[in-house]
């Protein structure tokens, strides 16, 4: 594979609701081991954005490419290529109906046609990786607290050896106490190389784990740049709003 | 002494046995309803929540059409119109029965369980499909385990529902429970004690196949999973 080209490419990306444009040509590139955080105010499209990268929502037009396969060709296999987009929910979705462990190793056996052995090896590393200890591997997510459904998401994404990591404010819905240790394994993961790209409102994660900081607003990227330029010396109204309010809030 | 002889208890030990074995019919008849309209009903509930236009408004018309004929016409239409002379096949009361049981069965099956599709969070099939499944692996894998585990209360009350109906059948001649009461009330000329009994039949027959259900939900149920604990 050619180093050159980027893990993930999206150009001139758009999307409406209803005659609600709410992406209006959105291009961004992510890098093999780069971490990307995506920001912007409620409602702007950040959801949409990560959704439209591995076609759960379908854009309007543009184009995506992953590791240079172009995803919104009518002729690529999308299931195939979501494989190696892993993808973490705000609300964690894991599998009711499954433990801990065939949460992690169902899209190794249906999806890959891993067998169950093997793939029980791969899910015991992934949860390994994110601190998941095996006296939760037989529990059903009922049973298990927030942060902890959350690792276990990660780790069901993590097993698929994806190319990509999608996550979407992964810890919007955990009681403050939790957010730390999910943050946490996100940042080992990014720190290890793990290609990332995250929507999240933690500022301060954000200054940490990102090579890049991207700003949303009105359906475009309108700032971009490492963490500690765009904070030294934010440009856009919206970012510099944002950045205040935040800070305001957190006090 | 004359109690026994107005009541026919007397006889009480010659018809018993014979209602008993209507008691099997009857449980013939519901099994093979119930299992039709399963069988129908499931792929029913699938094509409507998942399918095309065409098969969600076939689906809607099935529904619609079964669920406005009473049973008795059906058993009717089955038996002197339908089967022999649209399809041209003789098939015996019991049979026709059963058809009729369980294509009636399947539209409210095809309800229940598609209520029971409809309950299960959206996030589970784009989780699903996150990870890679096709449309249907999503549903074959995720979202039918736990739509079925949900639907069992609603099969429990269908079951419960049959039951009852399959008396019905009678006006084939099926032999199952009605039937055989009839026919030995009119061989002994006493009423009470035989629809006593039927009905005795009845709630036992409801009372375990409920209860049967009931530990089959216990079973398989999952904690968290909307009913459990
Ligand atoms: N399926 C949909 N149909 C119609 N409108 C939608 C749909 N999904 C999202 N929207 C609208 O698109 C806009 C962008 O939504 P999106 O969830 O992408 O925003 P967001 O930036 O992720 O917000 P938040 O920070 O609250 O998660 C919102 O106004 C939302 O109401
Ligand atoms: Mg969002």
């Amino acid at each position: 594979m050619n180093s050159n080209i980027p893990v993930l490419k999206v150009e001139n990306l758009k999307k409406s609701y209803s005659g609600r444009i709410i992406l209006d040509g959105v291009n961004l590139e992510v890098d093999k081991g780069e971490t990307k955080v995506i920001l912007g105010p409620s409602g702007v499209g950040k959801s949409t954005l990560l959704r439209c990268i591995n076609m759960l929502t379908l854009p309007d037009s543009g184009k995506i490419w992953l590791e240079g396969v172009e995803l919104t060709n009518p002729n690529t296999d999308i299931n195939k290529m979501r494989q190696k987009i892993g993808f973490v929910f705000q609300d964690f979705n894991l599998f009711h109906h499954l433990t801990v462990l065939k949460n992690v190793t169902i899209g190794l056996t249906k999806v890959k046609k891993i067998p169950e052995e093997e793939a029980i090896k791969i899910a015991a590393s992934a949860l390994e990786k994110v601190h998941i200890p095996n006296t939760l591997w037989n529990k059903y997510p009922a049973q298990i607290s927030g942060g902890e459904k959350q690792r276990v998401a990660i780790a069901r994404a993590l097993a698929m050896k994806p190319s990509i990591m999608l996550y979407d404010e992964p810890t919007s819905a955990l009681d403050p106490q939790l957010v730390g240790e999910v943050l946490q394994v996100i940042k080992e993961l990014s720190t290890a190389g793990m290609t990332s790209l995250i929507v999240t409102h933690e500022l301060h994660f954000a200054l940490e784990v990102a090579n890049e900081l991207l700003f949303i607003y009105n359906g475009k990227i309108v700032e971009q740049g490492p963490p500690e330029e765009v904070f030294a010396n934010p440009k856009h109204d919206m970012v510099k709003k944002y950045i205040a309010s935040i800070y305001s809030r957190k006090g | 002494m004359r109690c026994a002889e107005i009541f026919g208890l007397g006889l009480l030990g010659s018809y018993l046995p014979y209602m008993l074995e209507g008691a099997i019919w009857t449980f013939a008849l519901v099994g093979g309803g119930l299992t039709l309209g399963f069988a129908m009903g499931v792929p029913f509930a699938i094509l409507r929540v998942y399918g095309g236009k065409g098969a969600k408004a076939a689906i809607d018309a099935y529904v619609w059409v079964y669920r406005s004929i009473p049973l008795i016409v059906l058993l009717f239409l089955y038996y002197w119109g339908i089967f022999p002379v649209i399809l041209g096949v003789k098939l015996s009361a019991m049979a026709t029965s059963i058809l009729a049981l369980g294509t009636r069965d399947a539209a409210y099956e095809t309800m229940i369980f598609r209520a029971a599709l409809e309950s299960i969070d959206p996030g589970q099939m784009l989780a699903a499909r996150s990870l890679g499944m096709t449309r249907w692996q999503a549903v074959r894998t995720i979202v039918l385990p736990q739509a079925l585990r949900i639907a069992i209360p609603g099969w429990t009350n269908q079951y419960a529902i049959m039951l009852k109906d399959s008396s019905i059948c009678f006006a084939l001649g099926v032999l199952e429970i009605l039937t055989r009461t009839r026919y030995v009330t009119i061989s002994i000329g006493s009423y009470f004690i035989p629809y006593l009994i039927a009905g005795i039949l009845f709630i036992i027959l409801t009372y375990g196949g409920t209860k049967v259900f009931n530990i089959v939900y216990e079973k398989v149920q999952i904690p968290g999973l909307v009913g459990g604990k």
